[in-house]
């Protein structure tokens, strides 16, 4: 209901004062026309209009653009008169190269072998040779494969009412940090997650592949209370059907599932078109009935590998067979009971005792905890390679459209088929023998589809310049906000297919444009014109996401293992539990840490997330979260005073430097002013990636100065420089990138 | 008038005392009362209000979903008598019917306020309740409706209610955050709900949420319902209070000297006051949350108890009046209940209201017996409210055309009802009161002109209220 004029209105001034007074000019697609009514029955907002190549602007008067990129960026920044802020310093530039591509601060000498190629070979060259070389670590997938984890809602958890651990979850989230460590192009990321099962494989291990790439559609957040299985199902579907549109065409189709969508022409149609496609599939999500759940799902079985990880344990033959007698008997005595009770009241007697609510909770927990063990295992009690996942279900339907979303409403059948405010200029065509999925995925990956292509270069842009060309990354509605520049967006997003979806190439292009190459420097004049930075006049200075926060302090503590753990935390020592139980296991870290591999790998467990990442603004993992909040509050500060992690990489980092400062040739003729120097020295380059100025120098060895009394004192030193490098990670730069 | 002079001549004192004599003088006095005032006014800011305040600080009672206001607070017998039938109301959602509300209503106290009986702890204050019925907001979703009840704004990221209360009165106690919010959502807008967008970052919201352990489970194991404890990160065994001050300084230092080179870095002055305001809460933070130091009464009062079903709220709302006493500006609880009742409103509406409405009626009290009602603002609303007309037979879908709040205390007039909604409750018809209207009201309380309490922000003056608001005059005491 959004036919108030007045709210129109409102909305139509803020539009136009924001783009007027903060740029100078209205950007052309931001038009809200006076009658809303348009949006609910077409599709001319722009987002719904397939990318146009663009004419790239040619500025001949200047030497800045060095790309396509920079002529769209530099001639919106002349339109508003301003100009680009200048280069940053090649030190500058290489950490924010470093941190955007790797997620990990670089290290002195990489530094110094970096400065010297921009001396010898000039900054082009030098530049464009770190970012080939970061882009072939895998801590690029680490890093860039999170992002998406961030889009996919990825947790090793159901969330909600009952939040029951996924175990096997970690499958999916390893799958995404190899696509992108493989290069696989991202139509074919998107069509393997949608319908990896249905797709042909020529080994075992490609068949395990593409099925582990169908756990983004079972991952989701789930109330494993519900009671009502029906209000289960359509639960799950819809958020199945929300997570695909705001993820990966940002926009929100689920809004159509109790009425035509209020701002958007998607009408139920459209919705219960997609989510009779999801009835016609099966999602494998684990988990079985407990006292604390009243739903359980089933795993998805992989095919047996040679080296496979699986992390349950095995039982013995005996004990199958044994679990099978224990099941079968309760099914009995359930079935037994409920004859008598018929039996009772038919002949009018009181049932009460014989079918004690007790008895139930019994048989339906004790049977629960045996399917939950013998779906994990074989006949011989041999663990099986398990996942999450879909497959096709065992029956085709069309799903009723149900009146206000209502279960006990249901309506006219509606068939499966995609939603049709997006046309494209082909045909899509679900037999009655398949689900859809397939016919769904390849729409998404239409070259044509005027949206997946867009939001995706977006999100790229978000996390490479801090703000997306449409800043609202996961809504492209006309309740979001305007690309501010239009046609570079379409630019890219043409040529990423062009590109046949090489998300390598697209990072490329846009870490080596003159625009990102800026200073991030503060300049009133075009602040005053434009404070949200969206012309980029500059590069945004960004906080540090969360697990580079972390990984940075375990990097310059040296303590960091590059090497991918052994599954997740979840699989190998929490299994099968509540997770609200979990804090009454004292053999777990309390931080949900106590680990020095790369944060990717925590376990990321709903509403129990590892302290360093929830306080630094992880996502949430129960949405879609395409650009993460910043926060400043003193949580943060309270965590890098005083958690155990951060004394502990502190200690860490001061034994790494004293032992080395000690080892240094020379270091015995060091007399101890300059012994204090060298410390302070090496730990700031390793810390913040440059050398202390004179001030800081001057800062540090006064710190140190007031409290290294004596040389005799060896706890003494180390307590001090831990204290030391505490305080750099605790300073505002290190977590902050220029 | 708040400008944002203040904040720049902060950033050149900040710069001045980064290194040399200002520096040094900084550091030494660290300590003393004159540092604790400098911080107080570049922190805390005290600013002035632009006419006496009415309310000192403002308890948000966050009820998140939107409760039912036709089941709850706004009694219309017309509604129930008409029950079943399609009217006008219901006719661009498909001729839904009217559901006239299965639960009993009475008029309480003095005043005569018609409540619910699933308020009766709540309906003994009837005469402290200043009841508006005729609010309205823009949009019946609950993400946009829910982030615009909090920054007036659904559309753009804006600063927070309880950042724009920071940003005008500033901070009472400077040993904790201005303003804390405790187990907000996560979705619906998240951080931005408590954010303070273009504002300094000291008015952003502390969000507190402790993990719980279902009562279920609790009572089973005999384990007290928090799993952790309350605050964590409050202890260093490294080092000493006095150890961490210098090291404190040392950070402190190094980020006012990265400040010097650029003028607006508000990362980095946000992180100079957050570790301020960190070292200072050490002390402090503990002693609030420990409930174990209320006594047995109080506990009770508020319904706190293991497997009770007010146990979770109760424990918020007192930790709320603590706060309150304790002078934390703006403290917002939100319900562990959703309100967002589409089916079988029967039986969940009852739930939702058994666990909030003793630990409410128990805050009213107790914060009237320590006479801080007088001066704290408490705040009962949710999003919206609900539809006259039935949804899947058994619920109400949602309402942002007319539903109803409350306030207590802090200078609203006790004991009235102001505005109406049509005979069905659908509509408000009689002093509608806006989202932005309510905004300016609740900033006049707090001492404010809305229009006036502005940040500037890309050369153009940014409001709570953006470009509307009229303060509801005939509600304030």
């Amino acid at each position: 209901m959004l036919n108030t004029k007045g709210f129109a209105l409102r909305l139509i001034s803020e539009a136009l004062l924001l783009t007027i007074v903060a740029y100078g000019f209205v950007l052309t697609p931001c038009v809200r026309s006076d009658d809303y009514s348009y949006l609910a029955t077409d599709a001319k907002y722009w987002s719904y209009q397939p990318s146009i190549r663009p004419t790239v602007p040619s500025n001949e008067k200047t030497t800045w653009p060095k790309s396509d990129i920079d002529q769209f960026i530099f001639e919106k920044l002349v339109a508003a008169g301003l100009s680009p802020s200048p280069d940053a310093s090649p030190t500058t530039l290489f950490r924010r190269v470093c941190f955007d591509l790797v997620g990990l601060p670089p290290k002195a000498d990489e530094i110094e072998r970096f400065l010297d190629r921009v001396q010898t070979d000039g900054l082009e060259t030098a530049l464009g040779g770190t970012v080939d070389r970061l882009l072939e670590t895998d801590a690029f997938g680490e890093r860039w494969g999170r992002h998406w984890l961030d889009v996919a809602r990825f947790a090793e958890s159901s969330g909600k009412e009952a939040n029951i651990t996924f175990p096997y979850a970690w499958r999916y989230r390893d799958y995404v940090i190899d696509c992108f460590n493989d290069n696989v192009p991202f139509d074919r990321f998107i069509l393997e997650q949608i319908a990896g099962d249905l797709l042909p494989y020529e080994s075992d291990a490609e068949r395990a592949r593409l099925l582990n790439a169908t756990g983004y559609l079972a991952l989701g957040p789930k109330n494993l209370d519900e009671a009502n299985k029906m209000q289960f199902e359509a639960d799950l579907i819809d958020e199945q059907i929300d997570s695909i549109s705001r993820g990966i065409v940002a926009h929100s189709i689920a809004c159509a599932r109790c009425h035509d969508h209020r701002s958007e022409p998607y009408t139920m149609e459209d919705y219960y078109g997609l989510a009779g496609i999801f009835a016609s599939t099966k999602t494998y999500f684990g988990t079985f009935v407990t006292p604390a759940n009243q739903v359980g799902g089933d795993p998805l079985m992989l095919p047996p590998l040679d080296g496979q990880q699986v992390f349950q344990k095995g039982i013995s033959a005996e004990k199958v067979s044994e679990l099978k007698a224990d099941l079968a008997s309760l099914k009995k005595e359930g079935e037994d009971k409920r004859a008598e009770v018929m039996k009772a009241a038919l002949e009018g007697r009181d049932a009460s005792e014989i079918f004690t609510i007790r008895d139930a909770l019994r048989i339906v927990w004790r049977s629960g905890g045996i399917e939950g063990q013998l779906e994990k295992v074989d006949d011989d009690g041999k663990p099986l390679p398990l996942t999450m996942g879909v497959l096709e279900g065992g029956k085709m339907i069309d799903a009723p459209l149900l009146d206000r979303g209502d279960i006990h409403a249901p309506g006219d059948v509606v068939s499966r088929r995609l939603p049709a405010p997006i046309q494209l200029n082909a045909i899509f065509n679900i037999t009655p023998d398949q689900s859809g999925r397939l016919e769904l995925a390849k729409w998404l990956t239409h070259p044509k589809h005027p949206l997946t292509s867009r939001v995706f270069v977006n999100r790229v842009w978000h996390h490479l310049l801090g703000a997306g060309i449409v800043s609202t990354v996961d809504n492209f509605e006309s309740t979001g906000q305007a690309p501010s520049h239009p046609e570079l967006l379409d630019h890219l997003a043409l040529q990423f297919v062009d590109d046949a979806w090489c998300v390598k190439k697209l990072i490329r292009r846009i870490v080596l444009s003159h625009t990102y190459r800026q200073s991030s420097s503060f300049n009133q004049v075009a602040f005053d014109a434009d404070p949200d930075n969206r012309l980029l006049w500059r590069v945004s200075k960004r906080r540090l996401d969360a697990e580079v926060i972390r990984d940075s302090m375990l990097a310059v503590s040296r303590e960091l293992d590059m090497k991918r753990p052994d599954g997740s935390l979840v699989a190998t020592v929490i299994g099968d539990r509540p997770v609200s139980l979990l804090g009454l296991d004292q053999s777990l870290p309390t931080d949900m840490d106590g680990a020095v591999y790369r944060s990717v790998y925590l376990p990321v467990l709903r509403d129990k997330l590892p302290d360093a990442l929830a306080i630094f603004d992880f996502a949430e993992p129960s949405l879609v979260t395409g650009a993460r909040e910043t926060t400043n509050v003193p949580v943060q500060a309270l965590f890098l005073m005083n958690s155990p992690f951060v004394l502990a990489r502190s200690q860490a980092l001061a034994e790494r430097i004293i032992k080395r400062v000690s080892e240094e040739q020379d270091s015995k003729s060091l007399a101890r002013d300059e012994r204090i120097d060298r410390i302070i020295r090496i730990t700031f380059v390793d810390c913040l990636g440059r050398s202390p100025d004179e001030v800081e120098m001057g800062l540090a060895k006064a710190f140190l100065e007031q409290k290294m009394l004596t040389d005799d004192e060896e706890g003494k030193e180390i307590k001090m420089v831990a204290s030391y490098c505490q305080a750099l990670f605790a300073s505002a730069e290190f977590r902050n990138v220029d | 008038m708040p400008s944002n002079s203040t904040y720049f001549s902060r950033r050149s004192m900040l710069r001045s005392s980064a290194s040399g004599f200002g520096y040094l003088a900084f550091a030494g006095l660290a300590h003393s009362a004159t540092a604790n005032e400098q911080a107080s006014k570049v922190g805390g800011r005290k600013s002035k209000p632009h006419f006496p305040a009415r309310a000192k600080r403002v308890i948000f009672l966050c009820m998140n979903g939107g409760p039912s206001h036709v089941d709850l607070f706004d009694y219309k017998p017309e509604l129930n008598s008409r029950s079943g039938e399609s009217t006008e109301i219901g006719k661009d959602r498909g001729g839904a019917k009217l559901l006239g509300s299965p639960f009993k209503f009475a008029q309480h106290g003095q005043s005569g306020r018609w409540i619910s009986e699933l308020f009766p702890k709540i309906a003994e204050h009837a005469d402290e309740l200043c009841m508006m019925h005729s609010l309205n907001t823009d949009l019946p979703n609950h993400s946009q409706a829910f982030t615009q009840m909090h920054t007036g704004s659904f559309q753009f990221v804006r600063p927070s209610l309880g950042a724009w209360t920071i940003y005008g009165l500033g901070s009472e106690n400077q040993n904790l955050p201005g303003f804390i919010t405790l187990n907000p959502p996560s979705d619906n807008g998240g951080a931005r709900n408590y954010g303070c967008g273009f504002l300094p970052t000291i008015c952003q919201g502390t969000k507190i949420g402790s993990q719980q352990i279902p009562a279920f489970y609790a009572a089973m194991l005999g384990k007290s319902h928090d799993s952790s404890p309350p605050y964590k990160n409050i202890d260093n065994n490294a080092m000493t209070r006095e150890e961490q001050r210098t090291q404190l300084d040392l950070i402190g230092q190094l980020n006012r000297h990265k400040l010097q080179n650029e003028i607006y870095q508000p990362e980095i002055e946000g992180a100079i006051e957050s570790f301020e305001l960190a070292f200072r809460m050490q002390d402090e933070i503990p002693q609030l949350l420990d409930l174990s130091t209320e006594s047995a009464a109080t506990q009770t009062q508020y319904g706190i108890g293991n497997g009770l079903p007010t146990d979770a709220f109760g424990r918020q709302c007192l930790l709320a009046r603590r706060m309150a006493e304790a002078g934390v500006r703006f403290i917002e609880i939100t319900a562990p209940t959703s309100w967002d009742h589409h089916f079988m409103i029967q039986d969940a509406l009852p739930k939702s209201c058994l666990s909030t409405d003793q630990p409410i009626a128990a805050l009213l009290t107790d914060l009237k017996q320590r006479g801080l009602l007088d001066d704290t603002l408490v705040i009962w609303a949710g999003e919206f409210g609900r539809t006259p007309y039935g949804q899947s037979v058994t619920g109400r879908d949602h309402n942002n055309k007319g539903y109803t709040i409350w306030m207590a205390g802090g200078g609203t007039r006790p004991g009235i009802a102001y505005g109406a909604t049509d005979e069905f409750g659908y509509e408000a018809v009689d002093n509608p009161v806006h989202l932005h209207d309510w905004h300016a009201t609740i900033l006049h309380l707090l001492g404010f002109d809305h229009e006036r309490l502005t940040f500037n922000y890309g050369g153009r003056d940014f409001r709570l209220t953006d470009v509307s608001g009229n303060v509801v005059k005939d509600i304030l005491a």
